[in-house]
């Protein structure tokens, strides 16, 4: 078992070597910089400006120092942002996009489960039907259509929430309530059909059987029985929804106006901020690698049937 | 089609079962699922209005009449629609004034001599007899036009998009699943690493980079590049438990070399798997693509797609819901019969249900 993490943990290198490097020799080859976008600057500026960040060195030089400073912990300085460096803006902007997608997650797996287990014991009458209507709109929705058309409902015209903003502002944690819903919506609705999905297989199963043969009550049969072998589905799906929900906050940061990462992100590759593109860039496949790892381990745990080759 | 695939079918068959092929069986089986027959007409609805969009009798997509700006759905000519909104306009001012709020005396006096312009506008201006059935956006653009090329560009994208990733994947893991050995085992460590990457931000960074001209191209390019993964991983899997049945061995004892096997017996067996990836994905591509055009880096101006008209429809959507609900709407009933046809024909192409009701 500790091999098995050792040996996948490992593996997380090449990933991220591969990452970091594809990634900056793709913003270098393209046209442009951050220093040549109105030409208002004298030769020299640029020049000395190009100096002072190293931008002048041959590119492979400059590869190499950047890598040896992120393996210090150390982004640079922001090349638009000049007043502060990149370790200030992602400490900023981090722990917004997180917990956002922290809420998300977890109302997602928290809902889609419930709703899950209840069309499954309901196959096939009204509960059931209704909630996979629900689900199927979940999943056809994007997120830039359920975000505006709630603003416009909750906030617009019922005047319940405040149509954006975040925890920080005059609305306090109201704030969170609609970009967490808008951005949990399609993975609720994945979750739910999967383990719906899921649930039936398994209540079809042997050692289902035998469980209701025992004399064992219903509630104790589904808690105990079905839903650890139904939920494994549910538990691979994770790593990957909990990506996606990072990616799709780049909208609903943009639509609620929601000072996270993914809004600097944007900013920042249309700006060719290099260091912070690089930056947001290793985070969000810092965060991507570890959670596939964490849900390897995870997997591998719950379900003895794995060999931890 | 259909037909030649049942008359070889018979042949292979067992007498005592009754022969159908895996074309005619799995259609009875769509056939019989209402709502996936629903979303195949819905799709080909969509897919004929898209293609007939030139011939259609529709206004142009990007011609503007600066006049009427904003008008809402209706089935009355646009002139007589503008004079309303103005006249309601009018009357609220009028109220207002009335109510003791003597500043707005000004634009009042302004307001109604505006109407008395419009009025006349609308006398002479032939385009004051067009008629908006959707409404017009912010530039006095018909809302139905651009929703119809909008689809054209989205379902372009969505069509291109696939058929590059279905090419480069099905090749890529029909090769990988066949030769197996070594060179699987580096091409799919290759696919693991490709996986891992975080692909969103790899497209976005692309789109905002290289796409200074707004050009199509870049999109369908980097959506593609990056979306053939999964299908190579399946379809390699496909291969691999067919590769040793008896009619590939059968193949190769006449001759048959690894391009023929591959192309000629191995893919056709797989065509099921692809047919459902291929459904699932055009709406996924649809979303990839007006997720970038949301975040302003997809196509751009006057040409639209679903995700730029939901984008320009935000804007001002407390004013003008239909800017946004037009495309929205139009776009969501497209993902969903996709969405619907897709999970039909996962169902009608499973083996588990074969000549099963």
């Amino acid at each position: 078992m500790t091999k098995f993490i050792i040996r996948r943990f490992l593996s997380l290198i090449p990933t991220m070597f591969v990452i970091i490097t594809l990634t900056f020799f793709l913003i270098r080859v393209a046209p442009g910089g951050p220093f040549s976008r109105e030409g208002h600057q004298s030769e020299q500026i640029q020049q000395n400006l190009l100096k002072k960040y190293h931008m002048d060195e041959p590119l492979i030089q400059q590869y190499l120092r950047y890598f040896g400073n992120v393996l210090r912990g150390d982004f640079g300085p922001s090349l638009v942002y000049q007043e502060s460096t990149v370790n200030d803006l992602v400490g900023l902007t981090f722990p917004v996009s997180i917990l956002l997608g922290v809420t998300a997650l977890t109302l997602s797996v928290v809902f889609g489960i419930m709703v899950g287990i209840v069309s499954a014991l309901r196959q096939n009458r009204w509960q059931d039907y209704s909630a996979m209507s629900i689900a199927v709109i979940g999943i056809s929705v994007p997120l830039f259509v359920t975000g505006p058309i709630l603003q416009l409902v909750f906030a617009m015209k019922l005047h319940w929430l405040p149509v954006a903003g975040w925890v920080m502002g005059r609305a306090g944690a109201l704030a969170i309530i609609m970009p967490a819903i808008t951005l949990s919506f399609p993975f609720f609705a994945y979750i739910a059909r999967m383990s719906r999905a899921s649930i039936l297989e398994v209540l079809r199963a042997d050692y289902v059987r035998t469980a209701r043969a025992k004399g064992l009550k219903e509630s104790v049969v589904i808690a105990k029985h079905v839903l650890k072998g139904a939920l494994l589905p549910v538990v691979s799906y994770l790593g990957p929804a909990f990506v996606d929900i990072i990616t799709g906050s780049l909208v609903v940061e943009s639509t609620f106006a929601i000072p996270g990462i993914g809004r600097i992100f944007v900013q920042s590759a249309l700006n060719r901020d290099y260091t912070l593109i690089m930056a947001t860039v290793i985070i969000y496949a810092l965060i991507l690698v570890t959670m596939n790892f964490l849900v390897d381990i995870v997997y591998s745990v719950l379900d003895p049937r794995i060999a931890y080759k | 089609m259909a037909t030649t695939t049942i008359n070889k079918a018979v042949n292979e068959f067992n007498q005592q079962v009754k022969p159908v092929s895996l074309w005619a069986d799995a259609w009875r089986r769509l056939a019989k699922n209402r709502m996936a027959l629903i979303a195949l007409w819905i799709v080909v609805i969509y897919a004929a209005v898209g293609l007939l969009a030139p011939i259609l009798p529709i206004f142009d997509y990007s011609h503007q009449e600066i006049m009427f700006q904003n008008i809402p759905p209706s089935l009355r000519p646009a002139g007589e629609v503008a004079v309303d909104q103005a006249t309601k306009k009018l009357d609220q001012l009028r109220a207002l004034v009335a109510s003791g709020r003597n500043d707005l005396q000004d634009d009042l006096t302004k307001a109604t001599s505006d109407l008395e312009a419009l009025k006349v506008m609308v006398q002479s201006d032939p385009a004051a007899n067009n008629v908006y059935i959707l409404g017009t956006d912010y530039l006095g653009r018909d809302m139905l036009a651009r929703t119809i090329y909008g689809g054209r560009i989205s379902m372009l994208v969505g069509l291109v998009g696939t058929i590059t990733a279905m090419l480069i994947g099905v090749i890529f893991g029909a090769i990988a699943g066949y030769v197996g050995g070594r060179a699987d085992n580096l091409m799919m460590r290759f696919v693991d690493i490709m996986y891992s990457l975080p692909y969103m931000l790899i497209v976005i960074i692309m789109m905002s980079m290289f796409n200074r001209s707004g050009a199509i191209v870049i999109i369908f390019v980097a959506i593609a590049l990056v979306s053939w993964l999964t299908i190579a991983r399946v379809v390699r899997g496909q291969v691999i438990s067919l590769k040793n049945a008896e009619f590939i061995e059968a193949a190769r004892c006449m001759g048959a070399g690894p391009i023929r096997i591959i192309f000629k017996y191995l893919l056709p067996n797989i065509l099921g798997v692809i047919i459902i990836f291929t459904t699932l994905s055009i709406p996924s591509f649809i979303m990839s693509e007006s997720f970038l055009s949301y975040l302003g880096l997809g196509i751009s101006a006057p040409l639209a797609s679903w995700g730029t008209l939901v984008s320009d429809g935000v804007q001002g959507m407390e004013l003008y819901p239909w800017r946004l609900l037009v495309p929205a709407i139009t776009m969501t009933v497209f993902l969903f019969a996709m969405n619907f046809l897709g999970d039909g024909l996962r169902d009608a192409f499973d083996p588990q249900s074969k000549n099963r009701a």
